[in-house]
């Protein structure tokens, strides 16, 4: 059990010019917390968690562990347990072999390594597998077995490196509950790192958000979601993602093809000076309205049945350009392709604006 | 129109198609090794000119031949040292190759000498090590050290003309003097012009009392008398002489330039003299490589030489295919270099391994242009091996192709089980 803390950490590649992976990334993740680092790939979330496991050198700043200040200290001093991507089975040891190896370098009595080695596979279901090589076994199985090695440790800190992108989508939502519940049960602090918005939302109790390296938002998945701090985490947060648009603003609102949207008070005094900005809307704080109200004028192009509801794809008109909004409607009575409907913003209180310079949230 | 089931098209299922295509290369294979092959085994049943059938006779000589006996021991020492050798380098060059910058500029710097042909490999290292410290260039080398840490002595050769007994310590007087006497001490077996340019003449000291007092000098026969000091003679100079009673040095002190010693205070009672032989040894010209006692160790040093490169590529092949995420996990675990090193890279190359080490005994197994280049003649039959008997049996002074062709059978039964285990390693790595 520990907190970790990375003050200001940075890792350069060298180059010309020289990349910064991680730049000044400063991070606070208590005891017990499963913190989500995520964001694109080349983002700089693989590296950052690479360097708390000693993996990767630290350029700049420090990293602690448990209060200790870890920068320079190699892997093995670290008392952390990393799931890898690949998994990173040793190929030449048995599933018990694998798990208990850790504790073998230790000089664990092997009684000891035995207990523990069972009691985590019983825990994961491996049972039945430890005499066998990963070789012979399904990529779930190894999944579990690269879990019970980090597991029969008891580290301080558990890392994942996108644990679940090798598995099917099924396999990977069935994984995905029961790394969560098993995280709950053991309350030991993990950093996990994914790609995957999704998986990032529904795991973490706290989400990192990452892009070239910087550190754009680190909240609950809530606050991300109802409060994206800039035009990035707005589009990167959230299935499918928010609608962004530049538009034109004036002291009414923001004019969407001929349609202004009203602005509070607070959000046009924001926007205070600015001829444009990025507006944000959620699809699902859209409609479709009968063809008598008020709304902009959208042209069909895709619907996406998910079933419960659906996904409308369609152009629209701002100023010159057509531009692509998503609508989430009832999944029962779609528009049909090529239908002309009419678009308005059902919820007002769901509208974000964002700088359309820098991307940062215009607070109203 | 009813459409043809093409079957035939299916892969291996026509012979008769496929033969036009596998024709070429079994005309080549039966010509060039099955034919060969199967000639030398009948050939290894003939006698000498090879139109009486003589049986297993050939086998039998063979295996009661002293030379085929040594070329045995040798190809077995070869076989036990070499290959591991090479394999053993071969991972520590690989592994620490690969942490450097300039990595693959070193390998090919070490790749190199695959690229000469081993009969020329075979002349250089002739020449590495040839006895003569101005030519070859290890025994100039060992001279080099040597000489650093024990300097060569002053007077290598020189010995008392008479009345010395040479033994481990040096010359001993065969006489005991006594404080008061006067030793002359003629020196002979060595050449005027190599006496240090400090020398001067020398001359007899008087006698001292409760002194021992004597002259070390250099006496050349011509134009004097021998045994005595005569004027144009000049002592030697830094010359060590020891006092010795019952056994025990109780003195030391070295000649001046006029060859002149003194041993001031002797208690009373006899001494003997003795010169020590670190005056005379003869200076170190290294070890004599090409001779019959190290030539074999030799020659399996430049062939470690020669393919430790291979080894290295292979390996560091296999090296770079090993997944890097299995090290890192290691690491994670908690294992330190070594064990990462040895817990976890070396499993997992060591099919890699396999393949070289075998390869490389095939290799030895036949191991013959390094031998018959690097060993002088003289000592090609302390060096011989199965292959070099082979070609000596078969086209040397004997000209008995019936046995060399027995030989020819017996080093393919050899080198057979590790081609097969090779074969099928290939074959298995493929499925």
């Amino acid at each position: 059990m520990a907190e970790v803390s990375y003050v200001k950490a940075s890792r350069v590649f060298s180059g010309n010019p020289p990349v910064r992976a991680v730049d000044e990334l400063s991070l606070e993740v208590s005891d017990g917390e499963f913190l989500v680092l995520v964001g694109p790939s080349g983002s700089g979330k693989s590296t950052a968690l690479r360097m708390l496991a000693g993996l990767e050198d630290v350029d700049e700043g420090a990293i602690h562990i448990g209060g200790k200040d870890v920068t320079n200290v190699p892997p093995k001093g670290r008392d952390i347990a990393m799931v890898f991507q690949s998994y990173a089975l040793y190929p030449h040891m048995t599933v018990a072999e694998n798990m208990g190896f850790a504790l073998k370098l230790r000089g664990v009595p092997k009684t000891e390594i035995k207990a523990k080695v069972e009691e985590a596979a019983k825990m994961l279901d491996l049972t039945k597998y430890l005499e066998r090589k990963p070789k012979a076994l399904s990529g779930g199985q190894r999944q579990r077995v690269a879990m019970g090695r980090a597991i029969v440790r008891e580290p301080s800190v558990f890392l994942m490196d996108e644990p679940l992108s090798n598995l099917d989508a099924k396999l990977r939502v069935e994984t995905r509950a029961n790394i969560a519940a098993l995280q709950q049960r053991l309350g030991t602090t993990t950093i996990y790192v994914t790609h995957d918005q999704v998986e990032a939302m529904t795991m973490g109790h706290r989400v990192a958000v990452l892009k070239d390296g910087l550190l754009q938002q680190c909240d609950t998945p809530r606050a991300l979601y109802d409060r994206p701090a800039n035009a990035f985490v707005a589009g990167f947060i959230g299935s499918p993602a928010m609608n962004l648009k530049t538009v034109p603003i004036t002291s009414e609102g923001a004019k969407l093809d001929g349609v202004i949207v009203p602005l509070s008070r607070a959000a046009l005094d924001a926007a205070g000076g600015l001829d444009e900005v990025t507006f944000g809307i959620r699809p699902e704080a859209l409609g479709i309205v009968p063809s008598g109200e008020e709304g902009m004028e959208m042209t069909v192009e895709l619907v996406e049945e998910l079933g419960a509801d659906a996904l409308v794809h369609g152009a629209v008109k701002i100023g010159d350009s057509s531009q692509r909004f998503v609508v989430r409607v009832d999944g029962r009575t779609p528009p049909t392709l090529g239908q002309h409907v009419k678009v308005a913003v059902r919820d007002h209180s769901e509208i974000h604006l964002f700088h359309p310079e820098s991307g940062e949230r215009l607070e109203a | 129109m009813r459409l043809r089931t093409n079957v035939d098209a299916a892969p291996g299922r026509s012979p008769r198609q496929a033969i036009p295509f596998l024709l070429p290369a079994l005309v080549v294979l039966a010509a060039l090794v099955l034919y060969p092959l199967v000639y030398s085994l009948i050939r290894s049943f003939f006698d000498a000119r090879g139109d009486e059938f003589v049986g297993l006779s050939n086998y039998v000589d063979t295996f009661t031949d002293p030379r085929t006996l040594t070329a045995f021991r040798n190809n077995v020492i070869w076989v036990v040292v070499a290959p591991a050798a090479v394999t053993g380098l071969g991972l520590i060059f690989a592994v620490l190759t690969e942490r450097i910058r300039w990595a693959t500029a070193f390998r090919l710097v070490l790749f190199m000498p695959m690229a000469i042909s081993l009969f020329a490999s075979g002349i250089i290292f002739r020449l590495v090590y040839e006895e003569d410290p101005n030519q070859g260039i290890v025994n100039a080398a060992a001279v080099g050290v040597h000489d650093v840490f024990s300097p060569a002595s002053q007077y290598p050769g020189a010995r008392p003309r008479e009345g010395y007994a040479a033994t481990e310590a040096g010359f001993t007087a065969a006489r005991p003097s006594r404080a008061g006497e006067v030793i002359t001490l003629p020196l002979i077996g060595f050449s005027p012009q190599d006496v240090p340019a400090q020398a001067l003449p020398a001359s007899v000291p008087s006698a001292g009392d409760g002194e021992l007092r004597g002259v070390v000098w250099l006496d050349v026969s011509v134009g004097g008398k021998a045994g005595s000091v005569d004027p144009t003679e000049r002592g030697l100079p830094g010359v060590a002489v020891e006092a010795v009673r019952e056994g025990k040095v109780v003195a030391r002190t070295t000649t001046g330039d006029d060859g002149r010693f003194t041993f001031p205070d002797l208690a009373r009672g006899e001494v003997v003299v003795r010169l020590p032989s670190s005056n005379f040894t003869l200076p170190f010209r290294g070890l004599t490589w090409l001779g019959p006692s190290l030539i074999t160790p030799v020659i399996i040093s430049s062939w470690i030489w020669i393919m430790t490169g291979f080894a290295i590529t292979f390996i560091a092949a296999g090296l770079s295919a090993i997944p890097r995420d299995a090290l890192e996990a290691a690491r994670v675990d908690g294992a330190t270099e070594w064990q990462v090193f040895r817990r976890v890279t070396i499993p997992l190359l060591s099919p890699v391994l396999l393949v070289v080490f075998v390869t490389l005994v095939i290799n030895v197994l036949k191991i013959f242009e390094l031998v018959f280049v690097i060993a002088p003649g003289s000592v090609q039959e302390e060096a011989n091996v199965l292959a070099l008997q082979m070609w000596q049996v078969s086209f040397g002074t004997g000209g008995d192709q019936g046995a060399g062709s027995a030989l020819a059978v017996i080093l393919f039964l050899l080198v057979a089980p590790a081609m097969l285990f090779n074969i099928r390693r290939f074959r298995r790595e493929r499925s």
